[in-house]
């Protein structure tokens, strides 16, 4: 009895010091900082910035000073705060977001059968290529979703899903599981886009969707900025969110009511004690929307105005603010 | 009696189309030839609008080893290479519109009379290869494939399958009743292909009047065997493990275990194409189910629209719900009366709204039912669940990609579980998954 406790205590005492030994010997200190990095970021491992997850692109960030800062996630501010940490500047990408590039809803647009099985889009779309009658058209049984690591898409009554900008961080992992390609990253601030990515002619079209683009390309020849590109495949215009200026004039012509505006723009006016009459608002604005004689203070019509803002942009005085501002 | 582990005894409902002789389908205006008709690599159409073609002219060119090409069901001129809904996938593809002429002239030097038997193996495939010849029981792989094993995988058991175990369908039935002779000098060439000196001709003991026939006609050299009535007991693994008592590996072919697997129908086509020269244009089906007015077994060129098949049948009843192309375990359910008859269509079913079930799925409850039922030995039970989730990586692990699809699992499921939905989109994600790295590699 005695010899079992002196035994496996004996055993139990040597293993203990070996470990204790090699614990001592073999330690590896974790740098302090990746668990204060890690703290700033979002925590939700969508793996967005292509590693495995938060912790390890937080040791990524700490221990190879050329990462990037992949994570879509973080805003302005805490990409700052950790680059204070890290001590060194780290190139920020302005904030994406998910845009859902269908309108046809359970009212618009059609069915060719009716699916019986489960409620997944992947799955959904094994079936003879998904029930809608248009083949491009989302689906709607929500694996958006369901993937969403932000809970920032849902399924809205309609049958489509909604993007909830505040939480969305523009991971991308709706895009990539989103069976029928329906989905893209903008830029949080673009605000116009048009919602249709149907290759189909528009005589299909029309028999499939009430909504659907059809090619008219009456967007594409009234855009006064250029911003929105035919593509090559005959599939509907892509709006280019870096040329685009947010005038919706597209919104007012697609007969289709296809091309979607979040927040319309506000509309400017002209300081008056600022304006040294220049005259290049006047040059500038595509909407004929300024007047006044050079030398002395220009006016906008708010009228005509639809506050695309090359004019803020270009006024040497800074005397032309949006509608509302001081 | 011989059989397998598992499996399940649905309803046979053999009795529409039991005692009905085969009827040739006349000849319809127009026909939809697939040009993808077969698994495996595409086929290049040959033809263009505007030409005429004969009956047995080649329409598609096979791009690859493991393909086959199209032939023209009858005689008349080509409207064009159209977009049609195949009733496989669902999806368009390309297919050769034929206006017929009514004529059904037959092309050029066929049909011929030869002795095939004074060929060697080498030449019999390459005319089997020229014919288009795939698996007639539905799956349609090439069957020349089938006949070119590889040097090291020798092929020494040949089953003739007339088992037919799905529900409803009786078309391989009444082909051993009407056309024996057809199937066995069919059988007969692959065993000359193979140098093989017997073969297993396999029947489900609710066919005994096909055993008595086939017993009659066959030699001494092919033997007859009675299997048990289970579903899946003509599935290609299912019915190696009972005749041969072979177990096919995981992810292999039946050529890992020296097997060599036939439908009935195709060793009649494989027989016709070697000594007539007559490529596959024609199969017969069952056209059966309570939906539809006169059941009946048909003789019907490859390419025919639904349409004009179900109106050669009586017509559909009023009530009829659902068209599924193959039997009602594993056949495809068809949006759209234009889709075309093909080399695989086994059976064109119609079932009633009243026997068609639309209930939703619930939870897992665990009972295990699927479990006992599962051909494969799998856990369906698990892999609904993972499914469910879209966890194909998990899984993988609960070796997903062995299923082989039966729907035993779902038929027994009490929760109405949709399972091989769910494991054919897991498999879905997984080859996407696959595909995504080779291309990264």
């Amino acid at each position: 009895m005695l010899d079992a406790v002196f035994v496996i205590g004996g055993v139990g005492f040597l293993a203990a010091l070996v470990l204790g030994i090699a614990a001592v010997t073999f330690a590896v200190k974790p740098d302090p900082k990746e668990a204060e990095v890690l703290d700033l970021l979002p925590g939700a491992n969508c793996g967005a910035c292509g590693y495995a997850g938060c912790a390890a692109f937080a040791h990524a960030l700490v221990q190879d000073p050329d990462t990037p800062m992949a994570c879509t996630a973080v805003d302005a501010d805490t990409a700052q705060r950790i680059s204070s940490l890290l001590g060194r500047e780290l190139d920020v990408a302005g904030p994406m977001v998910a845009s859902v590039r269908c309108m046809g809803s359970k009212d618009s647009a059609g069915s060719r059968f009716s699916y019986v099985g489960p409620m997944d889009c992947r799955a959904a779309q094994l079936v003879a290529g998904g029930y809608k009658a248009c083949g491009y058209g989302c689906l709607g049984l929500g694996t958006c979703e369901a993937v969403c690591p932000f809970d920032a898409i849902h399924m809205g009554a309609d049958g489509l899903p909604e993007v909830v900008l505040e939480r969305c961080t523009g991971c991308g992992t709706c895009v990539d599981a989103c069976p029928r390609g329906i989905i893209r990253l903008v830029p949080k601030d673009a605000l116009v886009e048009l919602r249709c990515v149907s290759l189909d002619s528009p005589k299909v079209m029309k028999g499939a969707c009430d909504i659907g683009c059809i090619k008219c390309m009456l967007c594409v020849n009234v855009c006064p900025f250029d911003a929105i590109d035919v593509l090559d495949n005959g599939g509907p215009p892509v709006i280019d969110q870096d040329k685009c200026h947010r005038c919706s004039l597209c919104v007012d012509v697609c007969p289709r009511g296809v091309i979607d505006i979040y927040r319309v723009p506000q509309k400017v006016r002209i300081v008056e004690d600022r304006c040294i009459g220049c005259s290049i608002c006047d040059q500038v604005c595509p909407f004929d929307a300024i007047s006044g004689e050079p030398k002395g203070v220009y006016v906008v019509d708010l009228d005509r105005c639809r506050g695309c803002g090359l004019c803020v942009d270009k006024c040497p005085k800074d005397a032309i603010v949006r509608v509302g501002d001081a | 009696m011989l059989s397998f582990r598992g499996g399940i005894h649905p309803p046979g409902m053999k009795h529409l189309v039991r005692d009905r002789a085969i009827v040739d389908m006349p000849l319809v205006p127009l026909y939809r030839v697939l040009v993808q008709q077969h698994i495996g690599a595409p086929a290049k159409p040959l033809v263009k609008a505007g030409d005429t073609v004969k009956r047995g002219q080649m329409l598609s060119e096979p791009l690859g080893f493991v393909s086959a090409s199209v032939h023209a069901p009858t005689s008349g001129k080509v409207r064009g290479v159209e977009n049609c809904i195949n009733p496989v996938t669902g999806l368009g593809s390309p297919c050769v519109v034929i206006e017929a002429d009514g004529e059904d002239a037959w092309a050029e030097g066929i049909p011929f009379d030869v002795d095939p038997f004074s060929m060697d193996g080498s030449e019999l495939i390459s005319r089997i290869r020229s014919s288009g010849i795939v698996g007639m029981g539905g799956a349609t792989f090439p069957s020349h494939v089938k006949l070119s094993p590889p040097r090291d995988k020798p092929i020494d058991a040949f089953i003739v399958n007339g088992v037919e175990c799905e529900p409803y369908l009786g078309a391989d039935h009444r082909l051993m009743l009407e056309e024996p002779q057809r199937i066995v000098l069919g059988a007969r060439l692959v065993m000359h292909i193979l140098g093989l000196s017997v073969a297993v001709v396999a029947i489900e003991a609710n066919k005994l009047d096909a055993v008595e026939v086939m017993r009659k006609n066959a030699p001494g050299s092919i033997r007859v065997e009675v299997l048990d009535v289970k579903y899946p007991q003509g599935a290609e693994k299912q019915l190696i493990k009972a005749i041969l008592d072979r177990e096919v590996p995981p992810g292999g072919l039946p050529m890992d275990v020296g097997a060599l697997v036939h439908n009935a129908g195709t060793c009649a086509a494989i027989w016709d194409a070697c000594s007539r020269g007559i490529p596959l244009i024609e199969r017969v089906t069952s056209v059966t189910g309570s939906g539809i007015r006169e059941p009946k077994n048909i003789r019907v060129r490859v390419g025919t629209p639904l349409r004009d098949v179900i109106d050669f049948c009586g017509g559909l009843q009023e009530d009829a719900s659902k068209v599924i192309f193959g039997g009602p375990m594993m056949g495809i359910a068809q949006y759209s009366m234009d889709v075309p008859v093909t080399k695989g269509t086994s059976g064109i079913l119609v079932l009633r709204s009243r026997e068609v079930d639309r209930s939703s799925y619930t939870s897992c409850i665990s009972c295990g039912r699927c479990v006992d039922a599962c051909p494969m030995g799998l856990l369906p039970n698990v892999l609904s669940r993972l499914g469910e989730r879209s966890m194909w990586e998990d899984a993988l692990e609960y070796n997903l990609m062995d299923c082989i699809e039966c729907g035993s699992c779902a038929y027994v499921c009490p929760a109405y579980r949709p399972i091989v939905h769910f494991i054919k989109h897991m498999k879905a994600l997984a080859r996407e998954a696959s595909a995504k790295k080779r291309q990264a590699v």
